[in-house]
């Protein structure tokens, strides 16, 4: 019995370091993107043609790319298309997500059969695919490509939202509150939208996570942020033609993208654990 | 004691299958020398495989080995008979007779005639065809065969380039029986050439099998070429250090020391007959007013450009690749110095209120490298220039049809006769960076009449002197050109200024 209790408290706290080093990671992102100008050591878009392919070292903290551009300073701007694209295209995702979901949850069995049939036809894309056909619609660029990305993960929320609001109307004081004869508007902002909240804060993290691959993704074929505008993808993009003579420049980006995703991931699930009874280990 | 006893079984084993596979390998690579294959990297797909509906370099890169030409230029750039095996242009210029060879064969079995010839060059200039190299035709007014291996070209008016463009692959010369039938030549080509294609896959390989029947005797000496289509740059390195492919056309400059240092490969350096240029809208204010393009022209610094972008080359001044005959040297006339550049900008009144769109074709590599550079460069003299990545065929038809930019980044290719590369220059209409020059215009309209270098270069000489003045481009310059090679390739030859292929002499040793 104590073995068990010891073990089960071990583990509680590895994931509470974890998490508090997930946590400290994206404080230490949002200061980077928001300090960026004043805390990167160069212009991330001047070239200094002397200094191509400079290797990591006191002076390039993370070394040069092919046109002598210091890559610490251009993963530090890097970070703001990175977050910006996060929470813009979440924002948007959520939006669409949230109107379509409580439209299903609440309207009749049509509107419920239709929303949930388009939202389904978009969830049946590869995620990629479905983004490309999104940006060559609309034109590439960094605008373009969060609007796609929102678009894209709207779905997730609408799914999400209506189950959630499926649930919460049958609930006794959701029913009390409609023989009292209140607006139904002011039900769904009331007990509804309260009570789902958790659910999708949990998503939002996690699909924060995924719109930041998509964004380097995106980039890394060239369809996202245009340059010379630093992005993770687009210095994966320019890495890959000088692996072997300058490996640092795909190095760091690529641990930059890790270790954001993991973070936003690690915050998802241990707020889902909070938010879920079911998941909350005692 | 058991342990050493096991040891002893299984090592000999080992070196049992070591050997067996050595002995496999090398077998192999007798067949292979055998076999004479030539497993060629190529770093783009065809978009079509019909000679007389394309401008694609890949295509007639592609059907070089296919199909042949009346005439054909040879390793120096003059034009010799090919399919033709004389022919004579009567004293007005009006009349082109020339005269077939008589042992020609199509892959399908029929004998090449004059008919054949005509009817390929009435399917080029059918408007239904669509042919985008239709104007280099407009001259012809009709194609007769008035024998069996005598074709009559007539003509409208005297016409110099027309003999380079019968030499360059889109009068690549088809069956009649096959034009007459409809035949898909977009994705099976049938034509007289040393090589017969027998297999595309799309994006991935062509294969093209020996022609025994081929006109020149004794060629090819290939039995067959492998064309397998990579587009990343490592990959393609790779292969060729590993031995998968022999050739690869093209490769970065920044891989050339691997290549030379490794004792299996070599390296083909040449100077390409390609005009990089980052081409200015003179239509646009206040991109018309000639002080903005001869600042952006002095903003650059074009050697540094070509070394670090383009793999090194040679600066030019005007739009003329540095290797034609035609070439005039006006690189010293707006050298790079970023203080004039401001200069000019100052009294021109341009400011960084104007924001000048600078669009670059996603699929080159190189020219998005070189544009974001150029950026990097015209910023720096106080212009505020913005990337804007669009793929391929919206360059098409945006930039190039319609001219729907302010700045853009490309590499025009050669041409065999300057008339392909200054045709329509001078009328706005025309080209796309809507450059109006009515003396120009004179002069190139004037000088694809003439006949004779010399007469001819007078015409083009101030020419291209009144395009190194007005700067309708910035001129970068014309780069080398990289080939990947194993040790046992030989003869592996480029057509001068069409950027093709010429398969018939290679040989592996």
């Amino acid at each position: 019995m104590a073995r068990t209790r010891s073990l089960s408290a071990g583990r509680t706290s590895t994931a509470g370091r974890l998490l508090f080093v997930a946590v400290a990671l994206i404080i230490i992102l949002g200061a980077a993107a928001a300090a960026a100008p004043w805390i990167s050591p160069f212009d991330p878009t001047v070239q200094n043609l002397e200094a191509r392919f400079q290797p990591p070292g006191r002076t390039y903290l993370l070394g040069t790319d092919n046109f002598g551009r210091d890559v610490f300073s251009r993963i530090i701007h890097g970070s703001r298309s990175a977050l910006l694209v996060g929470i813009v295209s979440v924002s948007i995702a959520v939006t669409i997500g949230m109107i379509v979901g409580l439209s299903a949850g609440l309207g009749g069995p049509w509107t419920d059969q239709a929303l949930m049939l388009v939202m389904d036809g978009l969830l049946s894309f590869p995620t990629i695919l479905l983004a490309i056909t999104v940006v060559s619609f609309l034109g590439y660029g960094l605008t373009q490509v969060m609007l796609a990305i929102g678009i894209i993960y709207s779905p997730v929320f609408a799914r999400l939202v209506r189950a959630e609001t499926l649930s919460i109307k049958t609930e006794g004081y959701v029913e009390a509150s409609r023989c009292l004869g209140t607006p139904i508007l002011k039900i769904v902002v009331r007990h509804i939208v309260p009570n789902l909240l958790g659910r999708v804060v949990v998503q939002c993290s996690i699909t924060f996570a995924l719109s930041v691959v998509i964004e380097a993704s995106l980039s890394f074929l060239g369809l996202g942020t245009q340059p010379p505008t630093p992005s993770w993808g687009l210095m994966l993009k320019d890495s890959r033609n000088y692996l072997a003579q300058a490996p640092w420049m795909a190095l760091y980006p690529g641990v930059a993208v890790a270790l954001t995703v993991l973070s936003f991931n690690i915050v998802g699930d241990s707020l889902s654990e909070t938010i879920n009874p079911r998941l909350q280990k005692r | 004691m058991r342990r050493i006893s096991r040891c002893k079984i299984v090592l000999p084993v080992i070196v049992l299958i070591v050997l067996a596979g050595g002995f496999l390998a090398a077998g192999g690579q007798e067949e292979k020398a055998r076999q004479q294959v030539l497993n060629f990297a190529l770093q783009g797909n065809p978009d079509t495989l019909d000679p007389h509906k394309t401008a694609g370099t890949l295509t007639f890169q592609t059907l070089k080995s296919v199909y042949d030409t009346l005439v054909e230029p040879d390793m120096e750039g003059r034009l010799v008979p090919a399919l033709a095996e004389k022919w004579d242009i009567s004293p007005d210029g009006l009349s082109w007779t020339f005269t077939l060879r008589r042992d020609v064969v199509f892959h399908n079995g029929d004998k090449l005639t004059s008919k054949d010839v005509k009817a390929t060059f009435d399917r080029i200039m059918n408007k239904e065809t669509a042919s985008p190299k239709a104007a280099d035709y407009k001259a012809v007014q009709s194609v007769e065969a008035p024998e069996d291996y005598t074709v009559v070209f007539r003509l409208s008016v005297p016409n110099s380039p027309l003999l380079a463009t019968l030499a360059s692959g889109w009068s690549a010369v088809l069956p009649k029986s096959l034009i007459d039938a409809g035949h898909d030549f977009a994705n099976k080509p049938v034509g007289t050439g040393p090589f017969r294609l027998t297999e595309w896959v799309r994006d991935s390989r062509v294969t093209l099998v020996k022609n025994p029947d081929y006109w020149m005797k004794g060629l090819p000496k290939l039995d067959g070429v492998n064309i397998h289509i990579i587009t990343e740059q490592t990959v393609m390195i790779q292969a060729l250090l590993g031995g998968q492919i022999d050739a690869a056309y093209r490769i970065d400059s920044k891989d050339v020391p691997t290549l030379e240092q490794n004792p299996n490969t070599k390296v083909d350096t040449k100077l390409s007959a390609m005009n990089l240029v980052m081409s200015i809208n003179c239509s646009r204010t206040p991109l018309s007013d000639l002080r903005v393009r001869q600042a952006i022209n002095h903003a650059i610094d074009k050697q540094q450009v070509l070394d670090v972008v383009y793999g090194g080359g040679k600066v030019i001044g005007t739009f003329m690749d540095y290797g034609n005959p035609y070439y005039k040297d006006f690189a010293a006339l707006y050298p790079y110095n970023p203080n004039r550049a401001r200069q000019l900008l100052r009294e021109a009144g341009v400011g960084p209120d104007r924001v000048f769109e600078l669009f670059l074709p996603q699929n080159y590599e190189l020219h998005v490298k070189a544009g974001e550079m150029y950026q990097a460069m015209l910023t720096q003299v106080g212009l505020n220039v913005q990337i804007r990545m669009i793929d391929w065929s919206t360059w098409i038809s945006d930039v190039y049809s319609k001219s729907n930019y302010d700045l853009t980044v490309i590499g025009h290719t050669g041409k065999l006769d300057p008339d392909g590369i200054l045709g329509g220059y001078g009328v706005a209409a025309r080209r796309y960076v809507r450059w109006e020059n009515p003396r120009a215009a004179e002069l190139i309209v004037k000088a694809a009449t003439v006949s004779g270098f010399e007469e001819r270069r007078k015409l083009y000489d101030e020419v291209l002197e009144l395009m190194a003045r007005e700067v309708p481009f910035m001129y970068l310059g014309t780069p080398y050109e990289y080939n990947g090679l194993r040790n046992n390739v030989v003869e592996f030859r480029m057509t001068p200024n069409l950027d093709t292929f010429d398969f018939r002499w290679t040989e592996l040793r």
